[in-house]
């Protein structure tokens, strides 16, 4: 797997690597990927008749309203003020 | 070292306290897990306060079979109030606001939880090294691995530092480590146990389990979290059993099927352990069967095609928006999320969503994904061919015996090709349980007992029936 890969893919991922780390992954990559390419040896492909069946669809809740978290609760684990999640200026 | 049922024993018969139970394993944790590094959080107090509840419900005479009893849980099951890191930097501020449903199904049983295990990033890996925190220790060697992803939960079994544990199991994450780590570990059928809580890594294969001494142990931690959960989709409503009433049941007339592509590979050491379980069965009047899977030389590229591209979208969530690890770096809502991923996740984790994203990506998802879950039907027709002349399934659990720490840790591929022996059990939604059944030395070698979907009480007493 080349570096252009490597950086189109981290870009999917929102990822990003120095060029060090996406030489090593690059490298890492390769390895792995050859591992995966063992599919490719076998001619079979996927039946979507064999698979969904018996599926149970959970019921669904009564709709009436039921308490959830506080506010505090919500925003706990977030960088948060007065109860709002705190974001970069996303809109100029 | 006690077992669950001895302890039951003697806290109902009150030769022994709940509190004075928990001070033991509290004084071992504090012994050696300096050494073995399996606890990330040991939730000393409220494990004290949980412990006169569940006394006064034993003193009562309403006790369950876990009331009063330690357990600690992975770092990838939400515990309210309590830190569950999935050992990620990305989530190492993270406090849940509710609990797993595993979680409250202990609690209702007034089972002590007495911490967080250690594991590998995100349940990634199999040596637990990839840990952002507490790198484990395998009990039986230090310098040796526990296996992973649920090495914390096996090492601590297994160092005496609780008589059970939860793990979860994507590829093999909790029965490779109780392989190396010399105690018993179960993955259930898909759907018997709630997912709900459980942190995400590939949601088609993910399960919760138990790790404990012995394979009846495991079985009265089942009996407690089986069951159908409305918060679960992929929850099942086949009815729950008692998981130990087939313990000591007669092996005579059980047909156990040995796949001979288990053994291609596998140490010497393993196989003849493995193949001594077998003639062990047989001397108990059980037939051996031998019987082919084909397909298993493409099991581990299948399960990580599948597995890797279902991580890609699960950790999608992490932008250290709503909870998680943020960066302090990016000017623009696009460089912080990069930044805070970057920065957050370890390097297997990269690895996965990499790999992940590849084989979804336009004009690879065919070829790779796509292949992938033809696999899974292939691999799951096979098994029940197999299941046609067979009850059960023999295999080992890993190719070898637990690794040097410093061995493997940095060549993936070699890590992943160590999960042949386990995928195909989660590929195909199969309960499997590892027990020891020899020893190479000192280092423990686990034998898998694979079953049918929802014999979970088969293969405990199959396993059962394994003297080691």
């Amino acid at each position: 797997m080349d570096i252009n890969t490597i950086n189109y893919l981290a870009n999917l991922g929102k990822l990003s690597f120095t060029p060090e780390e996406a030489e090593q992954m690059a490298a890492d990559m390769t390895g792995i990927i050859q591992i995966m390419d063992g599919v490719k040896e076998i001619d079979i492909s996927y039946d979507y008749l064999k698979d969904n069946h018996n599926v149970y669809l959970p019921d669904l809740r009564i709709d009436t309203r039921y308490d959830s978290f506080t506010r505090e609760k919500i925003v706990s684990n977030a960088v948060n003020d007065n109860g709002y999640f705190v974001v970069p200026k996303v809109v100029e | 070292m006690y077992t669950i049922t001895q302890l039951r024993e003697k806290l109902n018969k009150r030769e022994i306290s709940v509190v004075e139970v928990l001070e033991i394993y509290l004084k071992n944790i504090k012994e050696k897990d300096p050494q073995i590094q399996s606890f990330i959080t040991v939730t000393e107090d409220t494990a004290r306060e949980n412990a006169e509840a569940a006394q006064k419900i034993i003193d009562s005479g309403e006790s369950k079979p876990l009331t009063g009893i330690p357990i600690a849980i992975k770092d990838n099951i939400c515990t309210k109030d309590i830190l569950t890191t999935c050992s990620s930097k990305m989530l190492g501020n993270f406090v849940p606001t509710y609990d797993a449903t595993v979680t409250k199904l202990l609690k209702e049983q007034n089972a002590v939880i007495i911490g967080k295990t250690s594991m590998d990033e995100f349940a990634m890996g199999g040596s637990n090294q990839t840990s952002a925190f507490k790198k484990t220790k395998n009990p039986r060697d230090l310098e040796r691995v526990p296996g992973g992803s649920s090495g914390g939960s096996a090492a601590a079994v297994a160092g005496d530092l609780v008589p059970c544990s939860l793990g979860s199991d994507t590829g093999g994450s909790i029965r490779q480590p109780a392989s190396f780590c010399g105690v018993t570990g179960l993955k259930p059928t898909y759907g018997r146990v709630s997912r709900f809580g459980l942190v995400a890594f590939a949601s088609s294969l993910d399960q919760i389990g138990p790790l404990a001494n012995n394979p009846y142990d495991c079985g009265l931690v089942l009996n407690a979290i089986a069951g159908f959960d409305r918060h679960d989709g992929t929850s099942s409503k086949t009815p729950i059993t008692d998981y130990t009433a087939e313990c000591g049941k007669s092996l005579r007339g059980l047909k156990i099927a040995l796949p001979q592509e288990f053994f291609d590979g596998a140490d010497k050491a393993v196989v003849d352990a493995i193949l001594a379980t077998a003639e062990n069965f047989k001397s108990q009047g059980a037939e051996i069967v031998n019987v082919t899977m084909p397909s298993l030389k493409y099991a581990v590229a299948a399960y990580y095609l599948i597995s890797s591209a279902e991580a890609a979208s699960n950790l999608s969530r992490y932008d250290g928006i709503k909870y998680g690890y943020r960066s302090e770096n990016g000017e623009t809502y696009g460089e912080l999320v990069k930044n805070t991923r970057s920065e957050g996740f370890g390097v297997e984790v990269k690895r996965r969503i990499l790999l992940g994203n590849y084989a979804l990506s336009s004009g690879y998802y065919d070829a790779y994904y796509g292949k992938a879950c033809a696999l899974k039907q292939k691999i799951r027709e096979e098994y029940y061919d197999i299941f046609q002349k067979s009850d059960v399934i023999l295999t080992p659990t890993a190719p070898t015996v637990a690794y040097k720490c410093n061995e493997n840790i940095s060549d993936p591929v070699k890590m992943y090709l160590a999960d042949i022996c386990t995928v195909t059990a989660n590929i195909a939604g199969l309960p499997a349980i590892s027990t020891t059944c020899g020893y190479q030395g000192n280092l423990p070698i686990g034998a898998s007992v694979v079953g049918k979907p929802w014999e979970e009480s088969r293969i405990i007493s199959v396993a059962n029936g394994i003297n080691c």
